[in-house]
């Protein structure tokens, strides 16, 4: 605040200067600047989390996209290409013809570098293609098979040392170099690749059976070795392993063919089959007709491999198939049809298979056609992406799990795509059709996740039916990392389920107790001590909860199960016992000593549930709970008694007031306080006997009916559990919810409690009609809080949850929350790809989901407190 | 509260009668008041605050019973079984279990019987006690379960030693020579005894000369030729491949280079010469099934008569094993020595935190409260801050870790320090970031309780002082501020102590397991704040949770766990403290 400027008048009269001195003014201003631009910026920065999250999250659900076509100049093919794949760098690709012609063109300019043969004949009579391994099974008209290995070498000459081409080469640059293409990389090196084309000796298929030519062929390398499968003229079909074999006198290496014939297709068939396919580690065997039919032949065993199943492959009966291929891990079987669909086909077990070997093929996925059919398929070699081409020269890029499409194109000239090829990156994609190849760059950020991917069930491979799965992680090459985020979401919300079970009541009575009953001094004390409960380390209660409490469960589960019961039962007999006190005593004692006086009940609950948990675990489970919830013995009549008995024993007592009440008011106006104590005694008895019997007979039905308590709510027990986390996290949430509801009920207006208590209500009758309503809002929002606290929790649920990604609701089984799963995960992820990002969705969801909550809870509690200061 | 009297003859029993049948029947309502007193619900809401007052006693009474007597000398008893084994240790545990009916058949006929009718006594339970027996480096196990009527006999021996070693766990024997110095000697045990204790002090300073050899000036030697190597790769990024710079740097390496490998040999020389004063030393025990062991004593940290120790030896022990708790860094997969590089982290990260979370958290609540327009927007970021409070904090981990480390540090790495690329420097959890992430996480715990300070300063005292011509930043800075110190100190310190217990963000952004360096030392700049940190909390969770041998290890946390409970409630008290102090304070001044 400026003080007004003095008036020379008064400076005449000598009187004290009153300006501001400059410094004052000087520091008032740098105050305002630094305050408003600290407090500004702190305020930002706290909105930068939100805005930060979402901006690594937000290119998970990006598309694809593809830039325009680049027509290459050259290497138009003549003859049907049967397979190509490019470099990893994009840089070079080769392409097979069917007349066994392999070109290797530049992918920048599509100039041919090179053109060579993987066959001596002038025309193979079956090419078949292991797109993991590179290598081509050429089969010539006598019936023998070569092996063409087709691998890109990259090496990294020295420029100084290789010549003036090299040397002079800039940044970006790429020209031909010793048979390939060099490419100087922006850290100065140069990088060199070229292609390698290495063709074995030639073996026989099945010995003696010379000269009948191979139609169809097609061979599966993995590390162990390598099977190859063929169709001959004559309608045989062999299968079987290759085993290499070195000569010891001279070194040379043979291949052998060892294998068997399958029995010849059932149903007769005018024309060959479109495609025969080795599926898996090469231990089954697909054949496709052009009419749908499919025949898949359990090859693990080979010399007595049967068809397993017969297939029909269409989608409806007019179309036929067009393209068959199979995607990464030669798992999954790709069928494009005449009306543009394609099929993505896997073996699943399902209980009832009826083959011979308990498997069957599913279409696991279906890509909606628009009546134009597919004419080229070519499935990534690195990921579960595919390249479909049609007939009308659009092509389109999916991924298989997520059903996602990616990105779309479409021919120059809108003639027909007849080859595709994906660059093992998915950087770059090229297009065959009648007017040669073009190319288009890619960009495909996480094709794996779509909305529907994180939160459908979704059908991975080889799964029976879609479901819920998050398993990121494994170690084998080909797994493929399952993203579902529901398990992760159903942990917690089981987590924060059985925790506010066990938390909330007990804070709310407790805060109850504390607002109504105890005198201000020590209920100041005992909230003390409750916050101090609350600044207890998470990492203390969940290092307790696996290493004592988990351990504790499970040696006395019985008795820990009992405890649920028997210390209520003991805290309301022991009020009635101490209703049958003398009136002084029971007058004598308030606040603290009455506290003490009901806290004994405490033991007295816990010893009983110690001998009970025990006697009823011999008694009615057999002698082991563990093998009961196992299903392992006993019907499920014990199990439903108990967990019917709470509901029993509301019913119980709410129909003896119904029924007796009216009754118990009018004959006790003249009963002497004993007396009345007496008869409460009596009545409670009686209401748990009733409470029993009620819920006996309903158990009993329950279990006649056929209804089993496990399998739901009950199950197998493991150590780690939803009990054990309810417990602990339920006293991580007490203290917060008791300190909020306590706040609420004590700023309750005192008139109120003394209008209530004046006009002649007793404490309890104030508190549950007068002090609890008005305070219902409070409390609410205390619960809210609470809520929005397990929610979040990590440590606890870490150390003591098993983080198993499991979803069911059984109280004796582990879980895996959002949070834990962060704590685990997060380390190990790769910063940017979809693992990550798809963390900090769930980072993101949980910071929405306790920011929702937390300001519904505050708002509620505003409108509380305007209203409570009203009153 | 207020209690009311009890009143045989209440004159309100049924409130919910209708007047007109109140008038009729008031002579009649004489009803007792006992079942509107609702006594049962009064207990459970009294068992419900008993329960979660009993809930947090028997935490503190676990942790403490569990955590203080860890470093208490135990006497070492020697077991011979049934079976003829022998073996000594200490008792880490007992408890009753049931025996199954194979057990006793195995057992000879007297000791059957005997356990048989123990058993009849006890109702099919039998005690059995967990002997920690140590010798890990003979029997491959560090614990062994022995059941009572196992036990042929038992005895303490009076020179059973419990050996504390710095590889393979503790060790039980009896001494039967000692060699020092090519001097050996096998006198009574109590001579040996004396003489060791002579030996062992000279060959723990030989041991610390080595070590301090190894850790200090070998890893400045090491440091210095890494700095030389990165000043090679600096000048080729800088000018390039070919430039004379890179060479003259190079030239400069190898000339350093060569010095250190010369210091180095020097040291290696003294190392040697250490190693081979302290090979010759050794104490041969036998251990209880009589096999034949040698210690060097180089490799015993302590080591004491565990049978004879009187109440004060005791003493000495435990306080010599707490000393090296708090002040010696951890060994043997964290499950031995110390914790000083976790409470050094703890302590170090919760400083910077605060010194960061402390001023900004003020700065922004003087900014909501005193100089913001009050409006709808002021009222929503308020509520954004309140609810910033309940975000979990593993929120703010993946934050920290996807702004502080990977955006912010990446940056400073390829501006800064390019030439340790891919290495990262900044670019991966550390003490800055995991610091800062805390201080986000803590800034509401400061902000909500200093802008309710500010608030509760009464509006007349701002006005007195306007009055006198104070300018605003005046009136803040002397009368508010000093009003409202009460409400700041209180968040400051429950953002301590909320930052010192916090682990879950510290899991991503920056908690090692093992540190091998601190982040504050002798060399330039003295605190890095780019080195990671060891952290109680995160101590707890690693030794507890991913322990591999964690029987071996509960000790230590529960000791550690102890710790941090200790820490946080010594804030949280404090700061309730200082609450009330400072608030009885204000109070005569309150207008």
């Amino acid at each position: 605040m400026d003080t007004p400027q003095p008036s020379p008048l008064v400076r005449k009269r000598g009187r004290r200067e009153r300006k501001t001195r400059r410094s004052v003014l000087v520091a008032e201003r740098v105050a305002r600047t630094a305050i408003s631009l600290g407090g500004g910026l702190t305020i930002a920065t706290v909105s930068l989390i939100c805005v930060f999250l979402a901006w690594v999250v937000f290119p998970l659900f990006g598309a694809a996209t593809l830039s325009p076509a680049r027509a290459l100049a050259g290497g138009r093919a003549s003859e049907p290409i049967v397979a190509c794949a490019a470099d990893e760098y994009a840089s070079l690709m080769w392409v097979l013809e069917r007349s066994g012609r392999v070109t290797v063109l530049r992918v920048d300019t599509g100039a041919a570098l090179e053109s060579l043969s993987v066959s001596e004949q002038a025309q193979p009579a079956a090419l078949g293609f292991d797109a993991a391994s590179n290598v081509v099974a050429v089969g010539t008209a006598d019936g023998a098979v070569r092996l063409a290995t087709l691998g890109f070498e990259v090496s990294y000459p020295d420029p100084a040392s290789a010549g003036e081409a090299l040397a002079k080469l800039r940044p970006g640059e790429r020209t031909l170099f010793s048979g390939g293409l060099a490419e100087r990389l922006p850290d100065g090196q140069v990088r060199c690749v070229r292609l390698q084309l290495s063709i074995s000796e030639p073996f026989e298929l099945g010995a003696g059976k010379q000269g009948s030519a191979p139609r169809l062929l097609d061979l599966n390398v993995t590390e162990s070795g390598a099977t190859v499968a063929a169709l001959f003229e004559d309608g045989r079909l062999t299968v079987g392993a290759l085993k290499r074999t070195t000569n010891m006198m001279t070194g040379a290496e043979t291949l052998r063919f060892r294998g068997g014939d399958l029995p010849a297709p059932n149903a007769p068939h005018e024309e060959l089959p479109i495609a025969l396919r080795l599926l898996g580690a090469g231990d089954n065997v697909l054949l496709v007709w052009r009419d749908g039919h499919g025949v898949r032949y359990d090859a693990r065993d080979l010399s007595s491999a049967t068809a397993a199943e017969s297939l029909e492959l269409r989608q409806a009966p007019e179309v036929e198939l067009t393209q068959v291929d199979a995607a990464l891990g030669e798992r999954t079987v790709l069928v494009g049809d005449s009306k543009g669909g394609v099929g993505a086909w896997f073996r699943t077990r399902p209980e009832q298979a009826g083959t011979v070997d308990g498997a069957r093929m599913a279409r696991g996925h279906w890509f909606e056609g628009d009546g134009v059919a597919v004419t080229a398929l070519a499935p990534s070699a690195t990921s579960r992406s595919f390249a479909v081409g049609r007939a009308d020269g659009r092509f389109e890029l999916y991924f298989l799990t997520s059903e996602k499409r990616l990105a779309e194109g479409r021919t120059p000239d809108g003639s027909a795509v007849d080859a595709l090829c994906l660059a093992p990156r998915e950087d770059a994609l090229l297009v065959h059709s009648a007017g040669g190849w073009s190319a288009h760059q890619l960009t495909s950020h996480h094709p794996e996740a779509s909305v529907s991917a994180l939160l459908r069930p979704v059908w991975y491979e080889n799964y029976e039916q879609p479901e819920h799965v998050w398993q990121s992680s494994s170690g084998a090459d080909d797994f493929e990392a399952k993203f579902g985020l529901m398990p992760l979401v159903f942990g917690t919300l089981k987590a924060t389920f059985y925790s506010l079970l066990f938390g909330v009541p007990l804070a709310l009575l407790a805060a109850i107790f504390s607002s109504e009953y105890l005198a201000p001094r020590t209920r100041v004390a005992v909230k003390s001590t409750i916050e101090i409960m609350a600044s207890l380390p998470s990492v203390v209660l969940g290092f307790l909860a696996g290493n004592v409490v988990a351990p504790l469960v499970q040696n006395s589960l019985a008795a820990v199960l009992a405890s649920f019961y028997c210390v209520p039962i003991a805290l309301l007999f022991g009020a009635r016992l101490w209703q049958l006190a003398p009136q002084g005593l029971v007058l004598r004692l308030v606040s603290w000593q009455r506290l003490l006086v009901i806290v004994l009940a405490l033991p007295a609950g816990l010893l009983a549930a110690s001998f009970l948990g025990p006697w009823l675990e011999d008694l009615a489970f057999g002698g082991s709970l563990d093998a009961w919830l196992d299903r392992q013995h006993g019907g499920a009549a014990p199990g439903w008694f108990l967990l019917l008995l709470p509901v029993a024993a509301v019913g119980a007592t709410l129909g003896v007031a119904r029924l007796a009440d009216a009754w118990v008011r009018r004959v006790s106006q003249h009963w002497s306080r004993a007396r009345c104590a007496q008869f409460d005694f009596v009545r409670f008895c009686a209401t748990g006997v009733c409470a029993c019997l009620l819920a006996a007979l309903a158990a009993a039905l329950l279990d006649v009916a056929g209804f089993d308590p496990r399998g739901s709510l009950l199950d197998t027990y493991t150590q780690r559990n939803a009990l054990v986390v309810g417990f602990i996290m339920g006293f991580a949430i007490i203290p917060i919810i008791y300190t909020l509801s306590e706040d609420a009920l004590s700023s309750v207006p005192e008139q109120l409690r003394q209008a209530s208590l004046g006009a002649g209500a007793t404490p309890w009758q104030t508190a549950l009609r007068v002090i609890v309503p008005t305070a219902a809002s409070g409390l609410f929002s205390a619960v809210m809080v609470g809520l929005g606290r397990a929610v979040g929790e990590t440590m606890i649920v870490l150390m003591a949850a098993g983080n198993t990604p499991i979803m069911d609701w059984n109280v004796f089984s582990g879980f895996r929350t959002l949070s834990a799963n962060i704590a685990v995960e997060l380390p190990e992820a790769v910063e940017g790809d979809t693992h990550y990002r798809t963390l900090f969705l769930a980072a993101l969801a949980l910071f929405a989901m306790t920011f929702v909550v937390n300001t519904g809870a505050e708002l509620v509690r505003q409108r509380f407190r305007r209203r409570a200061y009203q009153l | 509260m207020t209690e009311l009297e009890f009143d045989p003859k209440p004159r309100v029993a049924q409130p919910t009668a209708s007047p007109a049948r109140s008038v009729r029947r008031r002579d009649k309502r004489r009803a007792t008041s006992l079942f509107a007193h609702g006594e049962p619900m009064v207990w459970l809401t009294g068992g419900a605050l008993g329960l979660a007052l009993a809930m947090i006693s028997t935490l503190l009474f676990v942790v403490i019973s569990r955590g203080l007597p860890t470093f208490w000398p135990q006497p070492v008893v020697e077991i011979a079984t049934h079976d003829g084994q022998r073996f000594a240790g200490e008792v880490a545990l007992s408890e009753s279990f049931v025996i199954g009916p194979e057990a006793l058949a195995a057992l000879p006929a007297d000791a059957a019987a005997r356990a048989r009718a123990a058993l009849e006594t006890s109702g099919g339970e039998i005690d059995r006690r967990m002997l920690r027996s140590g010798n890990y480096d003979l029997t491959g196990t560090h614990f062994r379960w022995v059941s009572d009527f196992e036990v042929a006999a038992e005895s303490t021996p009076e020179w059973m030693l419990c050996v504390e070693r710095l590889e393979w766990g503790r060790f039980y024997g009896v001494p039967t020579a000692l060699e020092f110095d090519g001097r050996r000697s096998e006198g009574p045990s109590a001579q040996l005894w004396a003489e060791f204790e002579s030996a062992h002090a000279q060959t723990r300073a030989t041991w610390s000369e080595r070590r301090s050899i190894e850790e200090h000036d070998i890893g400045r030697l090491a440091k210095a030729k890494e700095e030389a190597r990165l000043a090679v790769r600096s000048a080729e990024l800088e000018y390039g491949l070919q430039s004379p710079q890179r060479a003259a740097a190079e030239r400069e390496a190898t000339a350093l280079s060569a010095e250190l490998d010369e210091e180095m040999r020097a040291l290696g020389e003294r190392i040697e010469e250490l190693k081979a004063l302290n090979a010759g030393r050794r104490l041969l025990v036998r251990t209880a099934d009589g096999a034949q062991a040698t210690l060097p004593l180089e490799q015993v940290v302590r080591a004491y008569p565990a049978n004879q120790l009187s109440a004060f030896d005791k003493l000495a022990v435990y306080a010599s094993r707490v000393e090296e708790f708090l002040l010696d860094s951890p060994r043997e997969s964290n499950s031995e020595g110390g914790v000083f590089p976790a409470i050094f982290g703890t302590v170090l990260m919760t400083l910077i935190m605060s010194v960061l979370v402390v001023p900004f958290g003020v700065l922004a609540a003087l900014y909501l409260r005193e100089y913001a327009r009050p409006g709808p927007l002021v009222s929503a970021v308020r509520i954004a801050i309140n609810n910033l409070a309940g975000v979990p904090s593993i929120v703010f981990g993946v934050f920290g870790v996807g702004f502080f480390c990977y955006t912010v540090g990446g940056g400073i790495d390829t501006w800064l320090f390019p030439e340790r690329l891919p290495s990262p420097t900044f670019g991966t959890g550390g003490l800055l970031w995991a610091s800062l992430t805390l201080a986000l996480l803590t800034l509401p715990v400061v902000i909500v309780p200093t802008e309710e300070a500010l608030a509760a300063v009464p509006r007349s005292m701002r006005e007195g002082s306007y009055a006198c011509g104070a300018t605003k930043w005046q009136t803040i800075w002397r009368i508010v501020l000093p009003r409202a110190m009460p409400g700041i100190m209180t968040g400051a310190i429950l953002a301590l102590a909320r930052g010192a217990g916090e682990v879950a963000p510290l899991m991503l952004v920056g908690a090692s397991k093992l540190a091998e360096e601190l982040p504050i030392d002798g060399a330039f700049p003295y605190l890095h704040p780019e080195r990671s940190f060891m952290h109680l909390g995160f101590h707890i969770y690693d030794l507890g949770f991913q322990s591999q041998n964690s029987e071996a290890a509960k000790p230590m946390v529960y000791t550690t766990t102890l710790l941090l409970i200790a820490l946080v409630v010594v804030l949280n008290v404090v700061a309730i403290w200082i609450r009330a102090r400072l608030r009885r304070r204000f109070q005569g001044a309150q207008l």
